[in-house]
């Protein structure tokens, strides 16, 4: 009988969001299932819910079809679950063979018997037809052959039922990825379930049988891999057809005279970027991640240090040494994480509004005003739909969406000449996300030049009267919104990846 | 148009504080009295001093383990000066400035270094216990000087100049923290100095300014303490910040930052010392060995408070999420 691994009504609550709801579902061995959905559709929650790492708050597991429930990861290993994460959770001093068979090595008279442990290894090396020794150390082999370990480690449990890979590839090249597919063939072949949750539609449709598509912390539904199409699958990740609200946006028509420019600006993280934003334009910038969009962003505030070139704002030379100078001067960033840049998690919505606005806010004993506080957050909490409670409510309470637009609300108060949004909609629900969009023509409207930084092409895309591309710290294209397509932003983003 | 916070943890605290003094007045009839609560203000008095600068630095994220060999360094050296014939003003004035040079080196190992603040003040722990003999021949430093020996002993409604301080430090300080830009800092970087950084604000500047704060209330404290033994000793205040530090904690400041007020802070440093005098007065054995013992359990105690409330915090939100949808 094949295996089998049901989700059962799986809910998982985090403060602020239900990360999933109502999870069921079936997966059967001897398949490739693959998890597809947004970022914060809940695929990793699932996988960490299904380990032990969370609890589910409602809702069972059943392994052929017997209730199974997991306090911690470890007790989910012994019981044959398996999770691969992208962090590799090896340890690098140690051996191949001591990492595959780690706390559980074989024995002669009170010593580890290492003939014994790299036998068995090598045993399972074979299996894997990789050229590695059991001896190598770990640190030694490539990130792909370090992954590879911690499949073995995996597969060296003679109960192994249910295997997760989560995001595997997202290091690894094209011929690494060759090896990582055979493999999971391999496993395949002798019934093992084998979840994959990836991005990649191309490698989906290469490597899974089925897809389960997630939505909003939602089971969508299951697809066949092979026949499903790719736009079918995005239409179910996103729930509606995006193009209708890039559409129906209402774009800024009148676009002024230069507020910014860049020239030849570098730092330890970008190699000369020149680049003018006008006025009540949206700027997109984009490129893979780790190209030196942010980085740039950060040179020109101030948050890093820029060691060369010139940066122009109305005309007028500026060098900031701090955010805080930037901030005087109206140009502002709403950072990328917003948990660990952007929000002030032990502050309320109020105190997470006015932090930027102490000086306006107090008098010349620096005794802040509680009134003009208040008068500020309830304007940010209106301008900007924050959905909150009271203004005294701690920012960490309110959903992601938010939580971003606190972030944005105290920037606008400050009346900035320069907005730079630096992946404004990452892990934010659809909904809130087209308040973004809205927002964001609205801010070009009233004459602000806004810097859009995004991975989603669509979004950039959509949003942007000019996209500026960058790969490997510099600039390396330059789109006009008409031009713009996917394909010719990512042959500008990735051209030298491809040439490899 | 605001009603007053009432803060939950402060009540628990108050209560704490009165249940101990009740506890300690059953146990000996001679505890409260005015004079026994006078004398414990003013043992009180140099810890409250210390815990306000460590108010300021825990909220931040950071810590100071130097005050006890610096306010010993510093009573030593206002000794030492007036003793070779300083007018009182000028060695005030001189002590405050080593105050302040200290604290803007612990800034600086902090800020530039990048050291952790608990390594880089231990650095200076050891170091100004080492200046504070190293400058008086080991030997402890009588103090002739009237004016000194005034600050001493001189009341004001029946409670000396160390408990006015205390009492006036402990104003300025709680509403430095609660009404100022400040003191907005202050909680803003210790939530998250990133972010305080990105939203414009200068987190090293505020560090800085708590650890030269922190100097300044070292050097008064030190004078006072002085003045109040008639001489400088290079062993005394071993310890006086973990005193200090157990009073903030117990106060509610939580040790990741971000979190506490002032009052807080204050009725830490109040439990602490009826603590310490009550133990003494209930005639145990060994009373004085017995209150490290008794503070341990304090700190044991106030910290799994403040894992408990983190817990139920916690809790709260996700049953509130639950509902929310």
């Amino acid at each position: 009988m094949a295996n089998s691994l049901e989700f059962r009504h799986i809910t998982k609550y985090f403060p602020g969001v239900k990360a999933l709801d109502d999870v069921s579902f079936v997966a059967t061995g001897g398949e490739v299932l693959a998890f597809l959905g947004e970022n914060g559709a809940g695929k990793s929650t699932l996988l960490k819910t299904l380990n032990g790492d969370y609890q589910p708050d409602e809702g069972q597991y059943l392994i052929d079809g017997a209730e199974a429930h997991f306090k911690n990861p470890h007790e989910a290993i012994e019981a044959g679950i398996s999770v691969i994460y992208q962090e590799r959770q090896i340890l690098p001093e140690l051996s191949v063979a001591e990492n595959i068979y780690l706390g559980r090595m074989p024995t002669k008279y009170g010593f580890i018997d290492t003939r014994r442990v790299n036998q068995m290894a090598q045993r399972i090396i074979d299996d894997f037809e990789l050229p590695i020794s059991p001896t190598d150390r770990v640190h030694e082999l490539s990130i792909a052959y370090q992954q590879m370990v911690e499949i073995m480690k995996s597969y060296s449990r003679e109960n192994l039922k249910v295997i997760c890979f989560d995001e595997p590839t997202a290091s690894l090249s094209d011929a690494e990825i060759e090896c990582l597919f055979r493999i999971i063939n391999k496993l395949k072949a002798e019934g093992k379930i084998i979840i994959y949750v990836s991005h990649r539609m191309s490698e989906i449709k290469q490597i899974a049988d089925k897809v389960a598509i997630f939505k909003d912390g939602c089971y969508v539904t299951t697809l066949d891999a092979k026949t499903a199409t790719e736009p079918e699958m995005i239409r179910l990740m996103v729930g509606r057809d995006l193009g209708d609200i890039y559409s129906s946006l209402d774009r800024n028509k009148q676009i002024g005279d230069v507020l910014l420019e860049v020239k030849d600006l570098q730092s330890d993280e970008v190699d000369g970027v020149s680049f003018r934003l006008h006025r009540g334009e949206v700027l997109g910038f984009s490129g893979l991640v780790g190209a030196g969009r942010t980085e740039v962003m950060r040179a020109i505030i101030g948050a890093d240090r820029m060691t060369a070139g010139e940066v122009y704002l109305e005309g007028k030379p500026i060098h900031c040494k701090a955010p805080a100078d930037a901030q005087r001067l109206g140009i502002v960033l709403v950072p990328e994480d917003r948990k660990t840049q952007g929000i002030l998690s032990n502050l309320s919505v109020l105190g997470n509004i006015n932090i930027s606005l102490l000086r306006e806010n107090s008098n010349a004993l620096g005794f802040v005003n509680a009134r003009k506080e208040a008068e500020a957050a309830d304007r940010g909490i209106q301008d900007f739909n924050i959905r909150t409670p009271s203004p005294d409510k701690k920012i960490v309470e309110l959903s992601g969406g938010n939580q971003q637009k606190c972030i944005v609300a105290r920037w606008m108060e400050t009346r900035p000449k320069v907005l730079i949004l630096d992946e404004p909609t990452k892990g934010i629900d659809v909904g809130a996300k087209s308040e973004f969009y809205h927002m964001i023509c609205e801010f070009a409207k009233q004459g602000l030049g806004v810097i859009l930084i995004s991975s989603e092409l669509p979004e950039v895309i959509g949003l942007s009267d000019r996209i500026i591309v960058m790969r490997n710290r510099k600039v390396s294209g330059e789109v006009m919104r008409e031009e713009a397509t996917e394909a010719k932003l990512l042959s500008l983003g990735m051209m030298e990846e491809v040439a490899k | 148009m605001k009603k007053l916070k009432v803060n939950g943890n402060l009540i628990v605290l108050t209560i704490a504080l009165v249940i101990e003094i009740a506890a300690f007045s059953l146990l000996n009839h001679n505890f409260l009295t005015t004079v026994n609560m006078v004398n414990i203000l003013i043992a009180a008095s140099l810890v409250g001093l210390v815990a306000i600068g460590h108010t300021y630095l825990i909220i931040e994220g950071q810590n100071d383990l130097s005050p006890g060999s610096l306010v010993a360094f510093l009573g030593v050296l206002s000794s030492l000066l007036v003793s070779n014939g300083m007018n009182f003003g000028v060695t005030v004035l001189i002590t405050m400035a080593a105050g302040v040079i200290v604290g803007l080196c612990n800034a600086f190992m902090v800020n530039r270094l990048k050291l952790e603040a608990f390594i880089a003040t231990l650095v200076t722990q050891s170091v100004m216990r080492g200046f504070a003999y190293i400058i008086c021949d080991g030997k402890s430093v009588g103090i002739m000087n009237q004016t000194f020996i005034w600050v001493g002993k001189a009341r004001l409604l029946g409670l000396p100049f160390s408990v006015w301080l205390m009492i006036i430090a402990f104003i300025i300080g709680g509403v430095i923290l609660a009404k100022t830009r400040f003191g907005r800092s202050v909680y803003a970087i210790g939530g998250n100095s990133q972010a305080a950084r990105l939203a414009g604000m200068n987190p090293q500047r505020i560090v800085t300014i708590s650890f030269v704060v922190m100097g300044l209330l070292c050097s008064i404290g030190g004078i006072v303490y002085v003045a109040r033994m008639q001489s400088g000793q290079p062993s005394a205040n071993v310890n006086l910040e973990f005193d200090a530090i157990t009073a903030v904690i117990l106060g509610g400041v939580s040790f990741a930052g971000g979190v506490g007020n002032m009052g807080g802070t204050v009725i830490g440093v109040l439990l602490i010392q009826t603590f310490n005098t009550g133990l003494n007065m209930v005639g145990i054995p060994n009373a004085n060995f017995w209150q490290y013992v008794g503070k341990g359990g304090l700190l044991l105690i106030a910290l799994t408070a403040d894992y408990i409330r983190k817990v139920n915090t916690e809790k709260r939100l996700l049953a509130e999420s639950k509902k929310a949808r």
